[in-house]
């Protein structure tokens, strides 16, 4: 006898079965460029991935300030979880900076999670999971570092290459566009960047011998307006720093994976690109290699790199260059300040690229030397094959993707210090499409390393250390109330005096920083908000808390009421 | 839909049922992931796919083990539980994971949306299900759209 099957009816959401509410208030409606523009007067908003089109992260907001900090205590935390097999299953991370728009928080986690919050209780407003392929490639970990807002949408995009627009009041997907070659090894993590009616993206994949590039989208329909790539090919600008007979074009890496910088007046997107490919392995890619570990300053309409400058010609040692590029003025002049993972403060005309000072910002540095005119002389490099070479700073750099602050206030950079080195032993291999293509063993020490919080003036002279006895993995954050946050790989959440760097609170969020807190307000009242999850490519960062437990938390902190 | 149990070579089964990593409580307590059966699902001529999966009594395992799709898209399931217990089923799908219950001897229904290339997990998540063998794979063949693609030569693959 046949038994009839019981109705088992049509599979719903995830989310349907928790208490999300489903909806948000449509706060990023009347969000235009003009708005982006102003981004950090609208204090009580955290509207761009850095808080301002400078790259600062500085916020004028001083209700929390050196006299009460001690009081701050958490708000709120939301716990994302994971339910379900996922890509990178054991280096999933938070990197993600939160933006906040009127009282509600926009924040990315890993594997294509993106959630609306309420600001002021943590409360999930509504939920986005792209669905990631479990074996697409990813270098470094299963990581998204933010979103964009405006126009009544918020933008990321996910570790399998894809640009999303979703309605920021129910998070539904408005427009998708894919952005890379998941076959080639391309994937993505940037936070985009609204510019005028566009949007600009990056790829990555530097390990894994892509070709990098940047790309710019409109808005409203996802069609692509330029890209251009970071590696010329045969005949282009910059070809000649490349081998003329050979494919290394082709693989060269140089990828955009961390948000550049804007200047409206001089209409340029700063850029920082990453390592040539392979990492390791110069033999294959004779020449400087531009415009890998470069600033490229473009025309943000056309695309067109108008000046570059190299950091790490020709690098043999992992020295991505796609951290911040922090634009400031001193003496009437358009500088830009940038923290290179060789262990070098440059500081930049960002008007023509033209070199200004350079000074080391970590105390080991043997790779090579760089004078304060931006003479290159390398020394100890991976060359002979499968002879083990020990350098400093290690393959993450002395300071890795995480960011540094500039407080307009005191005048000084903060900046999360990284002071461990590695051991590299060149093992040439064949190039094949969507492999690893490193060029070498690697090997960060796991101990005789440590860390910091330094404070530097614009000509890069330190002012104040904060020490700890890890590599710091996570970006800082300068407020108006005269203090610098930052998280540390053992969890604590610290706020220092920023002119002196005397420690004056702290909060053990039970997992490890990896991520850029931000600040905002509602209804008048300061937050700190902090993505709490150790992760990530800690293999390079950090291997010596490689053990630690991961975590998934966004954590708010306010002054009691 | 095309069962295609037959392309697993005999030497594989063999060597499976040896040593007992085809089922429930032999070798090991359940079944090892993806030691299963492999199918196609079948593509209809708006490009939309759809496919069967089953958990067959006291098998506590998804058949296919592995489904493999021609490309991405829209994939419509018919999800049956035959087993005499309860299951459930979460599907990966661009937007949401998708939830289905699966009381004993139920029959439901699911439509995803996936990207391709590459391939994702879905399972049956209450107790250790997706310990036990109710993990399996959905595979999306293809590649990603020209426009999408590096402006280089063809390069080598392993």
């Amino acid at each position: 006898m046949t038994i009839e099957y019981v109705d088992a009816g049509e599979a719903i959401n995830h989310s349907a079965l928790s208490s999300m509410v489903g909806v948000a208030p449509a706060v990023t409606n009347d969000i235009d460029y003009e708005r982006l523009l102003k981004a950090r007067s609208e204090s009580q908003n955290w509207l761009t991935y850095y808080g301002a089109y400078d790259g600062q992260r500085y916020s004028l907001l001083d209700q929390i300030n050196t006299e009460n900090v001690a009081k701050l205590t958490p708000a709120w935390i939301f716990q994302a979880g994971q339910s379900g097999q996922m890509a990178a299953t054991s280096t999933y991370a938070f990197e993600a900076c939160p933006l906040v728009v009127d009282g509600v928080m926009f924040v990315t986690g890993w594997d294509g999670w993106f959630w609306a919050l309420d600001a002021v209780t943590g409360k999930e407003l509504w939920r986005y999971k792209h669905a990631v392929p479990f074996d697409v490639s990813l270098c470094c970990s299963n990581v998204n570092r933010g979103c964009a807002v405006a126009n009544g949408k918020v933008y990321f995009v996910t570790p399998n290459a894809q640009l999303l627009a979703l309605d920021a009041t129910n998070g539904e997907l408005v427009w998708q566009k894919t952005i890379g070659d998941v076959r080639a090894g391309e994937s993505a993590s940037i936070a985009p960047t609204v510019i005028k009616d566009t949007l600009i993206t990056g790829s990555a994949g530097g390990e894994f011998g892509v070709r990098g590039h940047i790309d710019c989208w409109d808005l409203e329909t996802g069609e692509q307006r330029w890209r251009t790539y970071t590696v010329p090919k045969p005949g282009e600008p910059g070809s000649e720093t490349w081998p003329a007979d050979g494919e290394a074009w082709q693989r060269g890496g140089g990828n955009h994976w961390v948000t550049g910088t804007f200047d409206p007046e001089l209409n340029l997107y700063y850029a920082g690109t990453g390592n040539p490919a392979p990492d390791f392995d110069g033999g294959v890619r004779e020449g400087d290699n531009l415009y890998t570990d470069s600033v490229v300053a473009m025309d943000v309409d056309t695309g067109e790199i108008k000046w570059h400058y190299q950091f790490t010609p020709h690098d043999l040692w992992d020295y991505d260059s796609t951290m911040e590029m922090t634009l400031f003025e001193r003496d009437g002049k358009k500088l830009l300040g940038h923290f290179d993972k060789n262990g070098y403060f440059f500081v930049l005309d960002r008007t023509n690229g033209e070199l200004q000072h350079v000074t080391p910002f970590v105390d080991r540095i043997d790779w090579g030397v760089i004078t304060r005119d931006g003479k290159v002389t390398p020394r100890k490099y991976p060359d002979k094959e499968g002879e083990p070479v020990h350098f400093y700073p290690g393959p993450a750099g002395a300071k890795e993707w995480t960011h540094a602050a500039y407080s307009q206030k005191t005048e000084l950079f903060y900046v999360p210090v990284a002071d461990v080195g590695a051991t590299a032993t060149r093992r040439r291999r064949e190039f094949k499409e969507g492999i690893p293509y490193w060029g070498a063993g690697v090997q960060v020490d796991i101990d005789n390393m440590a860390g910091s919080v330094s404070a530097f003036d614009t000509y890069g002279e330190e002012k104040w250390r904060w020490r700890i006895d890890y590599p710091m993995a996570a970006s800082v954050l300068a407020t108006a109330g005269d203090l610098v946050f930052a998280g540390t790989p053992t969890g604590e959440f610290v706020a220092l005096d920023a002119r002196t760097g005397e420690k004056l609170w702290e909060f053990q969020c039970g997992s490890g920083h990896h991520s850029s807190c931000s600040t905002y307000s509602v209804d008048g009242k300061q937050y700190v908000v902090v993505p709490v999850g150790w992760g990530g490519w800690l293999e390079g960062i950090v291997p010596g808390l490689l053990g630690q437990g991961h975590g998934s938390a966004v954590i708010a902190f306010a002054l009691p009421s | 839909m095309t069962s295609t149990d037959e392309l697993m070579t005999e030497e594989r089964s063999d060597l499976l049922a040896k040593f007992g990593l085809d089922g429930q409580n032999k070798a090991s307590m359940g079944r090892v992931l993806a030691t299963g059966t492999i199918a196609e699902a079948s593509e209809r001529a708006d490009g939309t796919m759809e496919a069967t999966l089953r958990i067959k009594e006291d098998e506590v395992c998804w058949d296919p083990a592995i489904l493999v799709l021609p490309h991405g898209g829209v994939l419509e399931l018919t999800v049956i539980n035959d087993d005499k217990n309860t299951h459930a089923c979460l599907l990966p799908s661009n937007g949401d994971q998708k939830f289905l219950w699966l009381v004993n001897h139920s029959k439901g229904r699911a439509t995803i949306n996936l990207d391709g290339p590459g391939y994702y997990w879905y399972s049956s998540p209450g107790g250790n299900d997706e310990g036990r063998g109710l993990t399996a794979a959905i595979v999306v063949q293809g590649e990603v759209p020209p426009e999408a693609r590096l402006d280089r030569p063809t390069q080598p693959r392993a």
